[in-house]
């Protein structure tokens, strides 16, 4: 079992607005692995690359690119937000911009909560935005 | 796969069912696809330590469920464009999970004919686990 860093909150608060680049060309390898296993077998998918694929941890999770240790011992994720600017095509690079963003103390007398706000950028290997992405850590 | 078309579609219709049934299997190949390896999905005693009954179903796993929901019902000229859901409850591997959405908005903006939809994801139990909005742009037939 990996070990998670736990954290007071004001060294999380002071990690907001680091930011880390990754950089990924999607083959159609990576697309057909991922059809295979949701089922989508949508044939534009030979050449496209399909919505679900940013959906992905490798492209949109900004939590796991970062390692923000978390202010509690549990964590799941509460919820995400992705816009699709431009279609991405097989071979296409997606570099792409994580930034932890926001930490929301939601504590209260149930308990302790916090929410982890993630934000990431995606462009393309023309420099053209083709998504962009927010996602949100409950730790409790 | 049929052509869904902005002159086809009013608000208030629904969008065709789909139904998943995520397995064990499903989620290891998903980690292995998507890069995520967080052991809640995965390892059991790793998951009870949390208070989880065991491994649970990845969010973002949903998430693609839904994305497809929506580019199945557009067809190959429709675009997704904006995906949003809330993780509001736990779907167990073996569960048989049913995606459904309802159009709640048509209009015209940009030049691009665009649809507003809610989606959800809804356990055996008829719970929306994980409820969302979508917005689709759609070729018109004119």
């Amino acid at each position: 079992m990996v070990e998670r860093r736990i954290a007071p909150m004001d060294e999380i608060k002071s990690l907001q607005g680091k930011k880390s680049k990754e950089s990924m060309e999607i083959d159609k390898h990576m697309i057909r692995l991922l059809c295979d296993c949701i089922e989508d077998r949508n044939p534009k998918w030979k050449d496209t690359v399909p919505p679900s694929m940013i959906t992905t941890a490798m492209i949109s999770g900004g939590a796991l690119a970062l390692g923000i240790p978390l202010p509690f011992k549990r964590s799941v994720a509460a919820g995400a937000d992705w816009d699709f600017f431009k279609p991405i095509k097989a071979g296409d690079t997606i570099n792409t911009t994580h930034e932890f963003f926001e930490l929301q103390d939601k504590s209260s007398d149930k308990g302790p909560r916090a929410l982890m706000v993630y934000k990431s950028t995606h462009t393309n290997q023309k420099g053209e935005v083709v998504a962009v992405s927010t996602n949100t850590i409950m730790s409790y | 796969m049929a052509q869904l078309y902005f002159d086809d579609v009013q608000e208030g219709m629904s969008l065709p069912v789909m139904e998943k049934t995520p397995t064990t299997q499903t989620l290891v190949r998903w980690a292995g696809a998507s890069g995520d390896y967080f052991e809640l999905h995965y390892d059991k005693d790793f998951a009870q330590s949390l208070g989880f009954p065991g491994p649970i179903v990845h969010g973002r796993l949903e998430a693609a469920f839904l994305s497809q929901l929506l580019t199945d019902w557009i067809g190959d000229k429709g675009e997704l464009r904006k995906l949003s859901v809330q993780y509001r409850g736990n779907a167990l591997p073996g569960q048989a999970l049913k995606l459904s959405g309802k159009v709640t908005k048509k209009y015209s903006e940009g030049g691009e004919n665009l649809v507003e939809c809610q989606i959800w994801v809804e356990n055996p139990e008829g719970k929306q686990i994980t409820p969302g909005t979508a917005v689709v742009a759609l070729p018109s037939k004119k």
